[in-house]
């Protein structure tokens, strides 16, 4: 089920009602109906792939159950690498079988050596790298005694299976998510305001910023070979947009949903394209996702701790498996190492953390210095998308040569310009509402606060007209093909 | 809890009632497809000749032509699983059917309506059809199917500016294709073929739907054999900028499907246009649409050959 769909408009209704108002005496109850509500919620696209989850579900509680009670150190060991595999070996059989299969063979016949092998007719099921590392997160936290592993299976169901967070993140922490549904939920009016004003942006994000930027970028980058380099450009900055608003978009409908139903998810994007430096973009971008990879991964190899070569190697290990886990495709293996070249001088220089406050902080405009940062890690961005959108890397550098081209000082050609001219006002608009409320959790979080009522309920009819002017039928997150 | 229900109900009152006013209006707007289907429910049993297909059809047969008591049912960018929905829906109704004209297009034989950029047009048949053939909700209903500034337009130029909304002559011709505003044959050429081509059609994506594609011809032939009727099946004509960007391996597959289907059913004949010198640049509209110029002269040209045919 899409969030952009009427088909969540009618189940959100329908679950929040019953969940404050008929299982809202049992927490049991309560939680035993998110867990039904996610199935139904996963269900939709394909019931088939509810037996991930819930193998899922059931091996990783077991673990959990074990780990508990054995104290032997290899036993523990032998458990937690059960977990590990379970789970990984899903996500590599489904996400990656194909493509080493390929790789393998690629690589074999450059040798001389013809292999046979048959690659499988697999389809991803939607949101299995997101529940698979949350689910991982809870085992790796039992192991290493941070967290007390749960007695309550349908609490721990619903913590693998929470629907506004299943099919694109943010990926929760076991330590975070999982003691929410101990405690009994009230219902808090502000938080559930603050809830639906969240929600609304997130679907202005993705509807009307995102779906109309992806029209634009599928047209320029699936037809680049007849574009020149100055609206190759512009198909990257379209497509810098859409990834944001299309991501960044459903993060705040998934945060926005849970507060109606009394969680508080964790942070996941925080105005990234306003940073000043590689280092403080990956503070901001999917900050989920480089918190997991940070505690569960960089931090075990070694972190920035040691000498310079393992710093250097650490850092390309978590860039690469960060771009590996978007997809099997070297594109984003590029993109990946791409990001470590961009985010290496800074920590061997030990200027990684240099920007830790939001860019002039208290301040309508930022001072040409932070604004020419700005801009330069915004340029860095937008060149490393180019290989995160590609088909391949063929495709890719033919992108980039163009680019590099005499064409890039050429007029921009290609259909539908006039209205692409609607969608950049559109994307300028957005981003000086952003560059507004960027001190907020998100934009809108205090834009208008203390406007009179009428005033303040016109913006947010302006904000639903919008949606309703600028979207088309409902489409797909991108989130959901990694 | 009552506060914050309050608010949100108040807050989405305007836009629910907005909504069902604006389906109201839409859903009372003439159109095509209420307008053929109206045709259909009252005449259906009077029709010999029945044309269906997408736009190839829709502006490319003018039943004025025909000997016999003809029909254009065809709509824009209606797919093989709609032309059979709508003769299944009248069949018990076409007593006096004798022919069939159904184009196999280029694009025919890998393309579904719903698979497309043009899927908001599923909702016609399913509101003025009947058809239930959708399992979104959005496919329900006029306001949801298409971007709030379309439905204004529609809905200002019909209600407020007087504007007809029927495209078709009183026999389902589309008119709105003439040769006095006929579009750049070089450049059109390009673009419609690069819309129409498939970008793997041996991707597991078309061949599902080549093969459904396949078995809804074959039911079609089918029910018109066993009904005693003919059918023409016939890949149209296009301009050369058209012909000379198509896939060939799409464009073989297409034509030697359709003639190899045809060859087995005594009561088919598969004619293809596509090439076929009697059109000439001033008788299309597009690269891959005729005008009215064109359309006359098809429609002529297939009137012969059903009544050489008999």
């Amino acid at each position: 089920m899409l969030f952009n769909s009427i088909d969540f408009a009618i189940f959100l209704p329908i679950v929040f009602l019953l969940y404050w108002f008929v299982t809202n005496k049992n927490l049991k109850l309560q939680n035993l109906l998110i867990v039904v509500a996610s199935y139904v919620f996963y269900g939709w696209w394909d019931w088939r792939f509810l037996s991930l989850i819930v193998f899922s579900t059931v091996v990783d509680y077991t673990v959990g159950r074990k780990l508990r009670n054995e104290e032997k150190q290899l036993k523990r060991k032998i458990l937690l690498w059960t977990s590990i595999l379970v789970n990984l070996g899903f996500l590599g059989f489904f996400k990656y079988y194909n493509f080493f299969l390929d790789n393998f063979i690629t690589a074999f016949s450059f040798f001389g050596q013809e292999i046979q092998g048959n690659s499988l007719n697999i389809i991803l099921p939607v949101g299995i790298s997101f529940y698979t590392f949350q689910t991982l997160s809870y085992t790796i936290d039992v192991y290493k005694r941070k967290l007390e592993p749960t007695k309550d299976f349908i609490a721990f169901s619903a913590f693998v299976s929470f629907f506004p967070q299943l099919v694109a993140g943010p990926i929760e922490r076991a330590t975070n998510l999982l003691p929410q549904f101990y405690n009994k939920r009230t219902f808090d009016y502000s938080k559930a305001v603050d809830g639906m004003r969240q929600i609304l942006w997130g679907l202005f994000k993705k509807i009307v910023i995102a779906d109309n930027c992806a029209e634009f970028a599928n047209q320029i980058f699936n037809n680049s070979a007849d574009m020149n380099g100055s609206t190759l450009v512009l198909g990257a900055l379209f497509f810098t947009f859409q990834i944001y608003g299309d991501f960044s978009g459903y993060s705040d409908i998934a945060i926005g949903t849970s507060r109606l139903f009394g969680f508080d998810l964790m942070r996941n994007f925080n105005f990234p394209y306003f940073s000043r430096d590689i280092a403080e973009f990956w503070r901001r971008w999917h900050i989920s996702l480089s918190t997991w990879f940070r505690d569960y991964l960089y931090i075990p190899l070694g972190g920035s701790r040691g000498g310079t070569l393992m710093k250097v190697r650490n850092t390309f290990i978590i860039f690469i498996v960060s771009g590996f886990w978007h997809g099997p495709n070297w594109t984003f293996i590029v993109w990946g190492a791409l990001n470590a070249i961009y985010f290496l001088p800074l920590l061997l220089t030990n200027n990684n953390r240099n920007n830790l406050e939001t860019v002039a902080q208290g301040k309508l405009l930022p001072s040409i210095k932070e604004l020419s940062f700005m801009i330069l890690t915004f340029g860095l961005t937008v060149f490393a998308w180019i290989f995160f959108r590609a088909e391949n890397i063929g495709h890719a550098i033919s992108y980039i040569s163009e680019i590099l081209s005499l064409s890039l000082f050429s007029i921009p050609k290609f259909a539908g310009m006039s209205r692409a001219l609607t969608t950049i006002i559109l994307v300028a608009i957005f981003v000086l509402v952003e560059w507004k409320g960027r001190e907020g959790q998100y934009a809108i979080s205090h834009f208008g606060i203390k406007w009179k009522r009428p005033i303040r309920y016109a913006m947010y009819y302006a904000i639903i007209i919008a949606i309703f002017w600028f979207g088309g039928k409902e489409q797909q997150f991108i989130y959901f093909q990694f | 809890m009552k506060q914050f229900l309050t608010k949100v109900i108040i807050i989405s009152l305007p836009i629910l009632f907005g909504a069902i006013f604006m389906e109201f209006l839409l859903r009372n707007t003439p159109n095509d497809y209420l307008f053929k289907k109206q045709y259909l429910d009252k005449n259906s049993s009077e029709i010999e000749t029945l044309i269906l297909g997408s736009s190839h059809s829709f502006y490319g047969f003018n039943p004025e032509y025909f000997s016999s008591n003809t029909f254009n049912a065809s709509h824009i960018s209606q797919s093989l699983n709609y032309d059979f929905e709508i003769l299944k829906k009248y069949q018990d109704q076409f007593k006096n059917l004798k022919t069939i004209i159904l184009p196999i297009s280029y694009f025919t034989l890998f393309g579904k309506l719903e698979a497309g950029s043009e899927s908001w047009r599923v909702k016609n048949y399913i509101i003025y059809y009947g058809l239930n053939s959708s399992k979104s909700l959005i496919d329900y209903s006029e306001v949801l199917s298409n971007r709030i500034n379309v439905n204004i337009k529609r809905i200002a130029s019909y209600y407020v500016l007087g504007n007809s909304t029927i495209s078709c002559t009183d026999l389902g011709w589309g008119t709105s294709y003439n040769s006095k505003n006929a579009r750049d044959l070089a450049e059109t050429g390009k673009t419609a073929s690069k819309r129409h081509t498939r970008e793997d059609i041996n991707s597991d994506k078309y061949q599902l739907i080549f093969q459904e594609n396949i078995f809804i011809l074959e039911s079609i032939i089918q029910w018109s054999n066993k009904n005693n009727v003919k059918i023409l099946l016939f890949t149209p004509p296009a301009f050369k900028t058209y012909r000379q960007n198509l896939n060939q391996e799409q464009l073989k597959i297409t034509i030697n499907t359709s003639s190899d289907i045809c060859s087995k059913y005594d009561n088919c004949i598969y004619d293809n246009l596509l090439s076929d010198t009697n059109f000439v640049a001033t008788d299309f509209y597009d690269a891959d649409h005729l005008s009215e110029i064109g359309a006359k002269k098809l429609s002529v040209l297939i009137n012969e050959r059903i009544n050489k045919w008999k």
